[in-house]
């Protein structure tokens, strides 16, 4: 019975079931599941196998997108019971795309990866001004701050965030992680973030091993 | 060799008797206009204008000295428009960069010092926030559902800067007479150079699929809702294959290529799978190239970004002959595996030079080692024409754009 229950919500989230995803939730949690079981091994489990199949290459963006979106509306569900029964956060991120860059959507599929993954995330949004990841910072202590970056030309956005980040005296308390079509290892060693993802799906294994570390 | 024979030698799989070179043919193959700005001073030509033709991407129209200078072989015949003084006005960039817009074009600077761009009846369709260097699509008609029917779809894709905000000849499309003067003014065009002339046509449709939708949601929609897509797909071929019959009946016999836009891939791979392309895009892609193959002299392009190997052979099979702008550092799109995978049955317009590394902030020895490497994979045989990977952006310092053009220089 549990793990039919589980199963269902592990297959609705593969499968982008958006609207069928909350109800196998409720119905877990009905049947007395505790909230961290559902997390853990319906919907954690189910985001992991979704970055494995993105990684093989037999998902794509599209799929991977739907299955996330699927997850931020099964947390819906289960974000009331999580807080709760106060349910351990992998860890707490505040994400972002720097000043003068509009492009959110890549940020936004590490978003709801992330809080596929466990982690309690505090996404800033796009256009972000170096002052209000300082700000984030104080107010969430959060172990990892994310930054992202569509363009060559905001890209150094990313340097003046770390820079403030360092004037404020909060850069040594957190890691930085930082990714965007321009930017790769070299860049991010370069401007001394503490890693770099390609794809969303890395940035979930990148935060989790900085976790660790 | 005249330039076009250059060109049409290689896209028809012949070896020119040098590299073919664009600059500015296409809005994914020009320079920006920051950029534009500095190259011209760093050539001692200060006086050649800036003009932003595509103002979404705030891509400047390279002049006759520009192309002269660097024997550039192909142009866009929306250079014919805009061509009177009072078609532009001077304005200077966020930057401090001074130059010059189309006089339809009006940004309103805001107080945070982000611009905005407001349509006829006040919807804020663009913004470029400070620090940016072009225009964001803040408008998305369809963002929250679809609609039960599209009869009013070509009245709300202006709301999409994209077309709301097009670059020319398209800037012109409203007049009444305008299908005439596209033709005489590219005749005109084509009497007055011996250039190859691209006609820039679009007909998007995973791209309009995106501005209609949001990219968030459409990417959804491919998976969840393929009925809707498909219902928007067909109301947008109504629309495409109107705007190509005029395109082929005005132009058909002078233009030499055909550009169609959509950009299919990310860095990492496909938006979708090879699948879900065949299914909801390959036909329509089809009839497009078939339209064209019909009632035309031109050849068929393709302006894809991002990975897409592993599209490439639908691609091929939709009828597409040359794809831009070969994204060489995206994942499985390195040159050598793609001329050796594809060269026969595709042109490689781009994959020149990298614009997200090497040009940005490489040397000039960098950059020149970039550009010979890549040619040397793509050129032989034909089947190329060079064209940095996208528009040279405003990073790009000018000493590596004439390092560029020394090493194509090695090959013509």
């Amino acid at each position: 019975m549990e793990e039919e229950l589980l199963d269902a919500i592990f297959a609705a989230i593969l499968d982008g079931d958006i609207p069928g995803a909350p109800g196998a939730v409720q119905a877990a949690l009905d049947a007395g599941l505790s909230a961290e079981k559902v997390l853990n091994e319906g919907m954690i489990a189910a985001m992991n196998r979704v970055g494995e199949l993105y990684e093989c290459g037999d998902y794509y963006v599209a799929e991977m997108f739907t299955s996330a979106k699927t997850l931020q509306a099964a947390l819906g569900v289960l974000r009331p019971h999580l807080q709760q029964s106060q349910v351990q956060s992998a860890g707490t991120v505040v994400i972002g795309t720097v000043k003068g860059d509009m492009h959110d959507i890549g940020k936004n599929l590490v978003t709801m990866m992330l809080e596929g993954a466990g982690f309690t995330v505090h996404d800033l949004g796009p256009d972000v001004h170096p002052s209000r990841f300082v700000s984030a910072v104080l107010e969430h202590q959060p172990e990892i701050v994310a930054l992202s970056a569509l363009l060559t030309t905001t890209m150094p956005a990313m340097k003046t965030t770390i820079d403030a980040l360092v004037a404020a005296g909060v850069r040594a308390q957190v890691k930085i992680i930082v990714g965007g079509a321009p930017v790769n290892d070299e860049y991010a060693r370069h401007i001394s973030a503490d890693g770099y993802a390609p794809d969303a799906s890395q940035a979930v294994s990148l935060a989790r091993a900085l976790m660790v570390n | 060799m005249n330039a076009r024979e250059r060109v049409l030698a290689a896209i028809n799989h012949q070896e020119p008797d040098g590299v073919p070179v664009d600059l500015g043919s296409t809005p994914s193959s020009g320079i920006s206009a920051i950029a534009h700005y500095n190259l011209k001073h760093a050539l001692g030509k200060a006086h050649w204008p800036t003009q932003v033709y595509d103002v979404v991407q705030q891509i400047a129209q390279p002049g006759e000295e520009m192309l002269d200078h660097f024997r550039i072989d192909v142009v866009d015949i929306g250079r014919a428009f805009d061509d009177r003084p009072e078609d532009w006005y001077d304005i200077t960039l966020p930057d401090g960069t001074p130059v010059q817009f189309p006089t339809w074009f009006k940004a309103s600077p805001q107080p945070d010092g982000d611009w905005e761009v407001f349509n006829q009846n006040g919807v804020r369709v663009a913004t470029m926030p400070l620090g940016a260097n072009f225009f964001d699509q803040t408008c998305f008609p369809y963002v929250d559902g679809y609609p039960a029917s599209f009869d009013d779809l070509p009245n709300v894709m202006p709301l999409v800067h994209w077309a709301g905000l097009a670059h020319s000849p398209w800037d012109h499309a409203g007049e009444a007479d305008f299908w005439q003067q596209l033709r005489a003014r590219t005749l005109a065009l084509r009497a007055s150079t011996d250039r190859a002339l691209m006609v820039v046509i679009g007909c998007n449709l995973f791209e309009w699929g995106t501005f209609l939708r949001r990219l968030d949601n459409f990417l959804v929609d491919l998976v969840t809702d393929q009925a809707n897509v498909e219902r928007l797909l067909d109301a947008l071929m109504e629309q495409h294959l109107q705007t190509l019959a005029n395109v082929c009946a005005a132009v058909g016999d002078i233009a030499d290529v055909a550009r169609f836009g959509d950009d299919l891939g990310t860095d990492q791979g496909p938006f979708m799978s090879p699948k879900t392309y065949r299914r909801l895009f390959k036909p329509r892609h089809k009839l497009l190239t078939d339209y064209v193959k019909q009632h035309s002299s031109m050849h068929t392009f393709l302006h894809s970004c991002g990975s897409i190997y592993k599209l490439l052979p639908d691609l091929i099979e939709a009828g597409f002959e040359i794809i831009n702008p070969v994204q060489t550092i995206a994942r499985d799109m390195e040159p050598v595996r793609l001329k050796q995978e594809f060269g026969k049955d595709l042109t490689f317009w781009g994959g020149g030079a990298d614009t997200r590394f090497t040009l940005n902030r490489g040397t000039p020895e960098q950059v020149k080692a970039d550009v010979r490497s890549n040619i040397e994979a793509l050129a032989p045989g034909g089947g190329f024409v060079f064209n940095t990977v996208h528009n040279i952006l405003p990073d790009v310092p000018p000493a590596n754009i004439v390092a560029m053009f020394e090493a194509i220089d090695e090959y013509r």
